[in-house]
């Protein structure tokens, strides 16, 4: 039931009750009318009683003053007969006007009118007569007897007066009686009637009200329910979760992150979250950036500084990875940070020894490589020497001489860049791109040419950055073995480097692209291509090149993208290798988001 | 019958280190033909009496487990020595060649294995130095 539903039902019964009422006053009405009707005939018949009785009286008043005067001859007592004479003819009009609607009462009426006629003209015969003979025994026994007539007639009237007021009043009672139980029985007509609307109305709302009761209760249930399973699902997630209020205040932490921090959900709730969360640079041990101050500060997911070590309330120390998160209602507005972590000092120490094990591979590839250029050289050094040794001839002496000179040149050439990748600095220095890769690019100058591969080198500008060179090297070592290895025999690669303007995100710095004619990535690798142990090239790759590379790469700040290209001759591989101008190894912070690839 | 001293070929990139070879092999009583790549020294296999080949691994195109692969497929005689700076060569490369010898060695060594490889009656006519 809805509201406009439960409205409706409100008017219905707040409307038929006014409307029974109503018609039972209506009815009440009609019953006072017809009863007072009949009360109004009661009181006619009671009227016309006491005109036949006023009647009578006069009648009588004439005949007492008639008498009067026959006894004693005084005039004076006719006065009684003369004012009674003068009103009866009104008295007989009006009797005869409220007797009009009876049936026989007005024949009586007329009769009696008659039988007074007669008894008037008697009574004019007695005045006519002289004063000695007023008393006349016979004629007063004819004026009694006319006398006697009219007093029948006006009984005779009375009666039936009595009579038609007793039926009348009969009928009233009778109605009085019907008008009682008409009240009676309508009272409880719609007594029941308004019961049972009444009944049927709060019936459906009490109906929906348990409706809507049990679906709250479902509701409150399925939300208990909900809660509960993302409470068990936080809880039995395997990293650490923390969440806090906007203050900072831990509000929930689930198992690991009790395991990890060393206290109990008990303990650390309502507490300021440094109290608990005590993180540390691993390598300065300088005191990190509150996370919960640095959500509130960029309103955005972060992810904490490289090399965050978690100290535990028992004094442990965990290399840890994380992020921290604003929590946002319906409306977009921050309501709390949550916090998610992990203990990756395992990890961390596994990556350590896969980053080393991948330094003795490239260094292990590296030194065959020299090795075989070394080779050249000094066989040709050995032979020249041979040739010395049975030589006369000066010019020739002198010429070879000058042979194994050069010889000797290229073996020194190739041991000083040799040199130069073991001459680690402890901080960055400045290097010169250009200068970084054409090293590399002479080191693996004897597979390039063994492949007739041809190489391009566009420079865009000046290219110095701040970083550490052999790690540099590497990268650019291992990025173009792959660009070779890719491109193939007669194949190209083109090497360009150029400036980045200083965007949002990345300050400025260089960008070199290495393109290749090879085949380029299959889709479904480059997604993976970062990750350890992943190679395209079967047996022969370890799968850990790009993905050191990747990780020295972010240690300068920069990045590394890679794609697909799409025009000829170099619609293989496309490795663009970001690396920031001014190095950010000191500040040594995290790439949030996985490397991007694009 | 044979008159002239064994005839050499020689197959190298390192166009420096060929020529020097070439010197020390000619001085050592060989008559010596090089070629920079596979595909003219298989063009010189083919074309002359060569009687031995001293052919170099590492080759830009063409490596020298092929060459010699193709040179047994012609003329099957023909011992071949591979020349090389690696260490570890694929199996099937020794398999196609008659010996092999690291680069960089005492250029004495080449000349005694190379004799060692030559028929009797070709050893005879080198024109000793």
């Amino acid at each position: 039931m809805n509201l406009a539903e439960f409205r409706r039902i409100l008017k219905q019964t707040a409307i038929l009750p006014i409307l029974l009422l109503v018609i039972m006053g209506g009815l009440a009405l009609a019953l006072i009318r017809q009863s007072s009707t009949a009360t109004t005939a009661l009181d006619v018949s009671d009227r016309i009683t006491a005109d036949i009785i006023d009647l009578e009286k006069l009648i009588l008043d004439q005949e007492t003053g008639l008498r009067g005067y026959e006894l004693t001859h005084d005039p004076s007592l006719l006065q009684p007969y003369e004012t009674a004479a003068a009103q009866m003819p009104q008295s007989f009009q009006a009797l005869s006007e409220k007797l009009r609607d009876r049936r026989r009462q007005p024949l009586r009426l007329a009769n009696l009118r008659d039988r007074y006629q007669l008894w008037l003209a008697f009574s004019q015969s007695v005045l006519a007569r002289p004063a000695d003979h007023l008393t006349d025994p016979a004629a007063d026994v004819k004026g009694k007897v006319l006398m006697d007539g009219i007093r029948d007639e006006i009984r005779e009237m009375l009666e039936a007066e009595t009579r038609a007021r007793n039926i009348r009043l009969e009928a009233v009672r009778l109605r009085q009686k019907q008008e009682f139980f008409v009240i009676l029985l309508a009272s409880l007509v719609i007594g029941i009637v308004l019961a049972l609307f009444t009944r049927n109305r709060l019936h459906r709302v009490s109906r929906s009200y348990q409706t809507a009761l049990a679906q709250i209760s479902q509701t409150s249930h399925n939300l208990y329910d909900s809660q509960q399973k993302y409470l068990t699902t936080l809880e039995s997630i395997g990293d650490a979760v923390i969440s806090c209020d906007l203050n900072g205040n831990i509000e929930f932490m689930n198992a690991v992150a009790q395991d990890l921090t060393g206290w109990t959900a008990s303990e650390a709730i309502g507490r300021p979250l440094q109290d608990v969360f005590n993180i540390i640079h691993e390598e300065t041990r300088e005191i990190a950036e509150n996370p919960v101050d640095k959500v509130r500060r960029l309103n955005q997911v972060i992810g904490l500084a490289n090399h965050t070590a978690l100290i535990s309330r028992q004094g442990k120390e965990f290399v840890i990875d994380d992020s921290a998160a604003p929590i946002r209602n319906a409306q977009g507005e921050m309501t709390g940070i949550v916090l998610v972590f992990r203990n990756v000092t395992e990890k961390k120490r596994t990556e350590a020894a896969l980053i080393a094990g991948e330094k003795l591979a490239v260094a292990g590839r590296l030194a065959a490589t020299i090795a075989h250029e070394i080779h050249n050289p000094l066989d040709s050094v050995a032979n020249l020497l041979y040739l010395l040794t049975g030589e006369e001839n000066p010019e020739k002496r002198s010429e070879y001489l000058q042979m194994a000179q050069q010889e000797l040149g290229r073996t020194m050439q190739i041991s000083r860049t040799m040199l130069s990748l073991y001459r680690e600095p402890k901080a960055p220095v400045n290097i010169d791109l250009q200068e970084l890769i054409d090293g590399v690019l002479l080191l693996l100058d004897r597979r390039i040419q063994q492949l007739s591969i041809r190489t391009e080198l566009q420079v865009v500008d000046t290219a110095t950055i701040e970083g550490f060179p052999a790690e540099l090297r590497q990268v650019f070592t291992n990025v173009f073995v792959n660009a070779i290895e890719a491109a193939g025999l007669f194949g190209s690669i083109a090497i360009t480097l150029s400036k980045a303007p200083p965007e949002e995100l990345l300050p400025a710095g260089i960008i070199v692209e290495v393109a290749d004619s090879g085949a380029g990535f299959p889709p479904a690798s480059i997604e993976h291509l970062f990750q350890p142990f992943f190679t395209t090239k079967g047996d022969q790759g370890t799968g850990l090149g790009l993905w050191v590379s990747m990780g020295i790469v972010q240690k300068h700040g920069g990045t590394i993208r890679v794609r697909n290209g799409d025009s000829e001759p170099f619609s293989g591989a496309h490795v663009s290798i970001y690396l920031p101008t001014r190095s950010l190894l000191h500040t040594a912070p995290r790439i949030a988001a996985p490397p991007a690839v694009s | 019958m044979p008159t002239s001293s064994p005839l050499i070929l020689c197959i190298d990139d390192e166009v420096c280190g060929l020529s020097i070879r070439k010197i020390v092999l000619e001085r050592s009583g060989f008559r010596v033909l090089t070629a920079p790549d596979g595909p003219s020294g298989l063009e010189l296999f083919h074309q002359h009496p060569i009687d031995l080949v001293v052919l170099d691994y590492a080759m830009p195109g063409m490596n020298g487990g092929e060459v010699a692969e193709r040179m047994r497929a012609a003329i099957p005689e023909v011992p071949i020595l591979l020349l090389s700076a690696y260490l570890d060569l694929p199996p099937s490369v020794a398999k196609s060649v008659d010996s092999t010898i690291m680069k960089g060695n005492n250029p004495e060594v080449l000349i005694e294995k190379l004799i060692e490889l030559l028929p009797p009656v070709k050893r005879r006519l080198r024109k000793a130095p």
